[in-house]
């Protein structure tokens, strides 16, 4: 077999036994009925899938894709001229990209809990507003859902990052100074050279991130103050505290399907494939 | 690094014993003065919840051999054959437990388990707090809108407002759940967040003044600020407790029997009550507690006060999906 | 535009450090409460003697090193392949992979790995941890390594094919060097998913396979202490002290 059909089967292999089979093992699962200490039981049943239909699902379905959606919009916005400028730093290139990714390396859980000492009422940034007099009473910048989207962005940003960098680290400056040469003004060079040769960055960046802000369940249960319920926090629930494992694969399967379906339209307006 | 090195090398030769307790349960030195004094090795290691410890053992061949399951697990964990029984001839200790505890509803002959210890729900707060709530419909004040927190556990929120309804924090009855799952929905704005553990800091802090919490939060809260108060609430309140217990799996039943003796030592349980602020059910231990903590109202409060509470109990499949329906209702409203 | 860039990623660099800045700055605080009463070594003293800190620690080094090694060596393959050749069932599980939400993945891999042991005499451990962390954080390398190879003009890799170069040669001397940046970044992201990860590693970890967030979470949701502060403070500098080292010896 040649070189390039064996490159894929070390994946492929780990992909079928450490995925694909135990995925399987969900899908059945979501099929079955609520032990009841968790585990499943034996009645096959579409119960499950039913219960999905009812309209307080579709509501925290919605209020996900929008939070999700902004979060991965600002990571976008915000991550684009930092690739950019750890692209163009030359020797320093790696040691800028290990300062994107050292935060990183703390537990998530503790930097969430320095974001919530920095927002509280009593936090850092209320107290220095206070005291430089910009407002007379603390300002409410914990537990909503600016709050969880600042928490999003902040955990992602690397996932966006990365990918961007290392599609934009091949940029070549030639193009960029014959365009620049040939008239074109900062803007258009940008418009018409750069983004299109980054934008399989994006499209990787988007993915990374969007995907795992919907299932995110730790930031919006801590910066939200569990006020809200995204789909992270209704899987997660069922998983743990309402052991109730059926009704959770279900919902798990479900929006990996509205995921995968979503890619999908996107890749196809596009007409190139992501992977 | 070279101490769990260490301890590492001579595992090996010692024998072990796997524990696999909640966080903050023991002293510092209770695990290391059991390896010291029995010549073993214990892989101690801590869960934050039930359902976490519960997904582990389930299938029997974790490779735990002690764990603290509540008490209102231990009848399902019995049923699903997951615990050893326990041989009193070996528990010379157990006379130290505290009156109640010798013959708690889960468990009356203590075939299964040991309780360890035992905690309430009631109500945090600061001074400042007025009119200082003593009951749970105080929690349903306007004047605390924006500065109260209730608990992100769907048993103790439901408990509050069943309580609030004079009802069983147990209740099955669909209509029940349905008016607790109003009160909850209406007292919603008036939240600030719910918060379990982390609302300790807050309150600390200055910012929640009155906060739904277990009692052990509250007496290490005090600790840094003693101006704060705890209040068992008039309506009622809710009970938990932990008990130690030996999994059917366990191949080391003497080690573990000897380990759960050295538990109901009262000098070790009271030093764990000093270290950590957690109610134990070794009455014994009381008397070796210093002053303060050995009055403390909030760990040892007074018969009456403590009549007016209710045990969690396990529940019926259809009562459990339904609360966890209502839970994600009043999350989401 | 070099100016504007260089200022807006000292911005940049300023809100994703503050956290830890902030964390360090509260590792020294003699109280157990954020409210700032002294300075105080005792924290990592407390770390120091903290055996299950230090041996999470211990195991997640060990746990993401190896992880690493694995799955930046089977993603970069993957994604070669995947460039040259579609593979649909790759790419969807792959895909897949990155939709499917740590609790899920979790519980999958916990459940499949107890129907394998009842067949085979083992239990969870490391290993079960290193082959979960693997699973998960190829997807990972395999977008960011693909991004990169999207970009890259195939002509000079037909060039060398045609000039008889064998295709493993090919890629061994035409694309792996034009890869470097893209790997050093795909496989800085598969460490930081795999040392960071609790949900999916607290599943199949097995008694003797406490890692580090493990530890950290045991002991944070509880009632959060300075300990964990000083823990990873002490990591931060550590990793980022190695980083910073591994990169003056590369360039030397």
């Amino acid at each position: 077999m040649s070189f390039e059909r064996l490159c894929r089967w070390p994946a492929a292999l780990v992909m079928a036994f450490l995925f694909a089979a135990p995925l399987g093992v969900i899908a059945a699962y979501s099929f079955l009925t609520r032990g009841a200490y968790g585990g499943v039981e034996h009645p096959w049943t579409l119960d499950n899938y039913a219960r999905l239909l009812d309209p307080l699902y579709g509501s925290i379905l919605l209020r996900s894709f929008w939070i999700a959606g902004v979060a991965t919009a600002l990571c976008l916005i915000c991550g684009f001229p930092l690739a950019m400028f750890i692209a163009r730093a030359g020797r320093r290139k790696n040691l800028y990209l290990a300062l994107v990714i050292l935060p990183f390396w703390t537990s998530f859980l503790i930097r969430i809990y320095a974001w919530m000492f920095l927002l509280r009422d009593t936090g850092l940034v209320n107290t220095i507003l206070l005291a430089t007099g910009w407002v007379r009473e603390p300002l409410p910048l914990l537990y909503n859902d600016g709050a969880v989207i600042l928490g999003l962005v902040y955990g992602y940003l690397p996932f966006m990052v990365l990918p961007l960098y290392a599609a934009l680290e091949r940029q070549d400056n030639l193009l960029l100074e014959a365009a620049a040469d040939l008239g074109a003004r900062p803007l258009d060079v940008f418009r018409r050279v750069t983004l299109p040769l980054v934008a399989p960055g994006i499209r990787a960046g988007t993915i990374l991130v969007f995907i795992p802000c919907l299932g995110a369940y730790l930031t919006p249960d801590l910066l939200g103050g569990g006020r809200t319920v995204m789909v992270g926090n209704l899987i997660q629930n069922q998983f743990t505290t309402a052991r109730d494992w059926p009704f959770g694969s279900a919902a798990s399967l479900v929006l990996m399907a509205i995921g995968v379906g979503l890619l999908w339209s996107a890749t196809r307006k596009e007409g190139a494939d992501i992977l | 690094m070279s101490a769990a090195g260490a301890a590492g090398c001579s595992a090996g030769r010692r024998p072990r014993l796997n524990v696999y307790n909640w966080s903050n349960y023991v002293a510092p030195d209770t695990i290391a003065n059991f390896e010291r004094e029995f010549g073993v090795w214990v892989r101690y290691s801590v869960y934050e919840s039930n359902e976490e410890m519960l997904a582990k053992i389930m299938t029997g061949n974790s490779g735990w051999d002690v764990v603290f399951p509540s008490n209102y697990l231990i009848q399902p964990m019995r049923q699903n054959r997951l615990l050893a029984p326990l041989n009193h001839s070996r528990l010379s200790n157990l006379d130290h437990l505290e009156g109640r505890f010798r013959k708690p509803a889960w468990d009356p002959q203590l075939d299964w388990c040991v309780p360890y210890a035992w905690g309430a729900a009631g109500i945090l707060f600061r001074p400042e707090a007025t009119p200082a709530p003593t009951a749970w419909s105080d929690l349903w004040n306007p004047s605390f809108r924006g500065r109260e927190t209730m608990m992100d556990d769907p048993a103790e929120v439901l408990g509050a407002c069943l309580k609030k309804l004079g009802k069983s924090i147990n209740a099955t009855d669909p209509s029940e759940l349905a008016a607790a799952r109003r009160e909850a929905i209406a007292q919603k704005p008036l939240l600030r967040a719910y918060l379990n553990a982390e609302v300790r800091d807050q309150v600390v802090a200055g910012d929640v003044l009155v906060a739904q919490a277990w009692a052990t939060i509250a007496a290490q809260a005090s600790t840094a600020s003693p101006e704060l108060a705890f209040a068992f609430p008039e309506e009622g309140f809710s009970l938990y407790a932990d008990n130690v217990v030996i999994l059917r799996e366990s191949s080391r039943s003497e080690l573990a029997h000897a380990f759960i003796n050295y538990l109901l030592r009262p000098d070790v349980a009271a030093a764990v009550v000093a270290a950590t602020r957690t109610a134990t059910a070794n009455g014994s231990a009381r008397a070796l507690l210093p002053d303060a903590l050995r009055d403390d109202p909030v760990l040892y409060p007074a018969a009456a006060t403590l009549a007016r509470g209710e045990w969690f109990e396990p529940l019926p499949p259809a009562a459990q999906r339904l609360r966890d329906r209502i839970w994600t209702e009043i999350k989401s409203a | 535009m070099k100016r504007a860039l260089a200022l807006y990623a000292v911005a940049a660099y300023a809100f994703l450090h503050l956290p830890l800045l902030v964390l360090a700055a509260f590792s020294f605080n003699r109280s157990r409460f954020m409210r700032w009463e002294g300075f105080s070594l005792e924290w990592y003293q407390a770390a120091f003697s903290n055996p299950q800190l230090m041996e999470g620690a211990s195991n997640s080094l060990l746990i993401a090193a190896i992880a690493t090694i694995l799955s930046t060596a089977i993603g970069v393959l993957g994604a070669y392949g995947l460039w040259r050749r579609r593979s649909r069932f790759l790419s969807a599980s792959l895909y897949l992979s990155l939709l499917t939400p740590e609790i899920v993945t979790g519980v999958s891999l916990l459940v499949f790995f107890q129907w394998i042991f009842r067949v085979l005499d083992i239990r969870l451990g490391m290993h079960t941890v290193i082959l979960a962390h693997v699973a998960f954080s190829i997807a990972y390398v395999v977008v960011v390594i693909l991004a990169r190879l999207q970009t890259m003009d195939a002509t000079l890799l037909e060039a060398a094919l045609d000039l008889g170069a064998s295709p493993s040669e090919a890629f061994r001397r035409v694309i792996l060097p034009v890869l470097g940046p893209a790997v050093a970044a795909a496989s800085l992201l598969a460490f930081t998913v795999s040392f960071d990860d609790y949900v999916i590693t607290s599943m199949v970890a097995g008694v003797d396979s406490e890692t580090l967030p493990m530890a950290i979470y045991a002991i944070a949701r509880r009632g959060s202490s300075p300990v964990l502060n000083a823990i990873s403070t002490l990591i931060v500098a550590g990793l980022g002290f190695l980083t910073l080292a591994s990169e003056r010896l590369r360039r030397r």
